[in-house]
């Protein structure tokens, strides 16, 4: 397993990303915030980040959070933020390669992304239910 | 006046399905809009539905060429959760595994590559060669496509006699070094057909996202083996191979050399392989539960990083389990990579990101 590297946290810091960061399992997690997500993304895109995935998950009480996750110099930084009314604006002006992570999002757990000038469906055809992973029943 | 030609979702040309609309100005690509969900399978809702060990044989179907590195990119993030800790032996398994199925997925990829070049009589030696690495996992897991190696904390199946596989290793090490060497670098008119061809630059790769060959092709020398290293990829002595001009041809090169520091990885983990137990003991069936917690595991898969992100509640099904392939980042480079280039030259270009739309999909 990889170790976390020395005054790494300070350097994030440093770097205008705030916020409580915890090492944990190989990455680098911020502690889940109202985080304006495309000043952020702006920050990563500047400090040379690889975008690398946004990852959904339902929380029991009806929120998705949402972890935008990008590799810094081979430092994996998972940056946290949740929404209840299922709307979070876009980042795939800023980076396109989060286009089709919003894209299937919105299939996957129903989030709109908002300010996308359209968000054609990725993994189902145009039509289809959004909120795949939201449905409790498998649908026979 | 430019025209559109709609290629796939099923195409006798296409070995896979997805849709492509490049719009042309004469012989010259001008767009590309591409369609992908093909194949969708809904493998990370079926994830959230199964237990965990369950989940182990879904993830390893989510590809059929790199199906290796999904089961161990599961079974680590679930070894985070629960601190199971693979003994040596089984670290040294799973890089052997993983470097097997490297080799056979670069091999299958080059073989292709070289069809499309109008090369095949080389496409035939890359199968052939393919098939040694294909008799070598058969040997080890009893499988050639789906291997069942990995379980949570360790390997499934021992690797008996190290020296056969070696055996095998050093016979086609020889024939990489013989045949494809020669041709993916030195040779004239497959640098006629690449060079200057589908040319992705570090810029563009680096806002797409892309991975893995694709993206040290353009410059862009992240390695997971490397920059975060897992199993056991920090004992071994390794090159990562990069190249700075995006074509064709620099992705072949990337592909060759890789296939080479693969046989020297395999040969260091095969000699030094530890003597012990291949995996730690863990509750089976119903009994089996899982901390409540989130992990995230990467891994190098034969087309760049895997990512896979696992949210437990405590119970014995996973809350989430987020899957991130390769594929999904490389794709879309397809537009850029075929924008002004000769329409003819697009099948090539595609393919020379070695796509895989399985794992695309999932």
């Amino acid at each position: 397993m990889n170790t976390a590297p020395e005054n790494f946290v300070q350097s994030l810091q440093e770097s205008g990303l705030g916020g409580d960061w915890e090492w944990k399992n190989g990455s680098w997690w911020r502690t889940p915030e109202a985080m304006d997500v495309r000043a952020t993304a702006t920050r990563m895109i500047a400090l040379q980040a690889r975008f690398v995935a946004i990852t959904a998950v339902e929380l029991p009480d009806k929120e998705i959070h949402l972890d935008y996750q990008w590799d810094l110099n081979g430092q994996l930084l998972s940056l946290a933020t949740a929404t209840k009314a299922q709307r979070i604006p876009t980042i795939a002006d800023l980076s396109p390669a989060a286009d089709w992570a919003e894209r299937e999002t919105r299939e996957y757990f129903a989030v709109e992304f908002t300010g996308r000038e359209s968000t054609q469906p990725l993994m189902t055809r145009a039509g289809d239910p959004i909120g795949i992973n939201l449905r409790k029943e498998v649908v026979k | 006046m430019s025209y559109r030609i709609p290629i796939g979702p099923y195409h006798p040309a296409l070995e896979e399905p997805y849709k492509l609309e490049l719009i042309c100005d004469g012989e010259t690509v001008r767009d590309a809009v591409m369609n992908v969900g093909f194949n969708f399978r809904g493998i990370e809702y079926l994830a959230e539905r199964r237990n965990y060990l369950q989940g182990i044989t879904l993830v390893e179907r989510v590809c059929g060429i790199c199906s290796n590195v999904h089961s161990l990119s599961y079974c680590m993030a679930v070894e985070q959760l629960t601190g199971a800790e693979p003994p040596e032996r089984a670290l040294y398994i799973r890089v052997v595994l993983s470097e097997l199925e490297r080799l056979h997925s670069h091999l299958l990829w080059s073989g292709v590559a070289a069809k499309l070049i109008g090369f095949k009589t080389v496409f035939m030696a890359c199968f052939t060669l393919r098939e040694k690495i294909m008799d070598a996992l058969s040997a080890i897991s009893g499988n050639r496509v789906n291997y069942g190696m990995n379980c949570i904390g360790g390997v499934n199946r021992d690797i008996a006699d190290p020296q056969a596989v070696l055996n095998i290793l050093d016979e086609l090490e020889r024939d990489i070094q013989h045949i494809i060497l020669p041709i993916f670098l030195k040779d004239r008119s497959v640098e006629s057909r690449c060079k200057g061809v589908g040319i992705l630059t570090k810029e563009q790769a680096m806002a797409m996202g892309a991975v893995g060959p694709l993206a040290r092709a353009s410059g862009i020398s992240q390695d997971i083996r490397k920059a975060a290293p897992y199993c056991a990829y920090d004992r071994m002595e390794f090159n990562v191979p990069v190249e700075t001009s995006g074509d064709v041809r620099a992705r072949l090169v990337v592909h060759a050399l890789e296939m080479v520091e693969s046989c020297h990885i395999l040969h260091q983990a095969l000699r030094t392989l530890p003597e012990g137990p291949i995996h730690a003991k863990t509750p089976s069936g119903a009994r089996f539960k899982v901390p409540a917690g989130t992990a995230i595991c990467r891994a190098e898969a034969p087309r760049g990083e895997v990512l896979y992100q696992i949210t437990s509640n405590g119970t014995d099904i996973p809350a989430r389990v987020r899957v991130r392939t390769p594929t999904f980042m490389n794709m879309a480079t397809v537009r850029f990579t075929v924008l002004g280039q000769q329409l003819a030259d697009s099948p090539l270009i595609q393919a020379s990101c070695d796509p895989c739309y399985s794992c695309t999909d999932r």
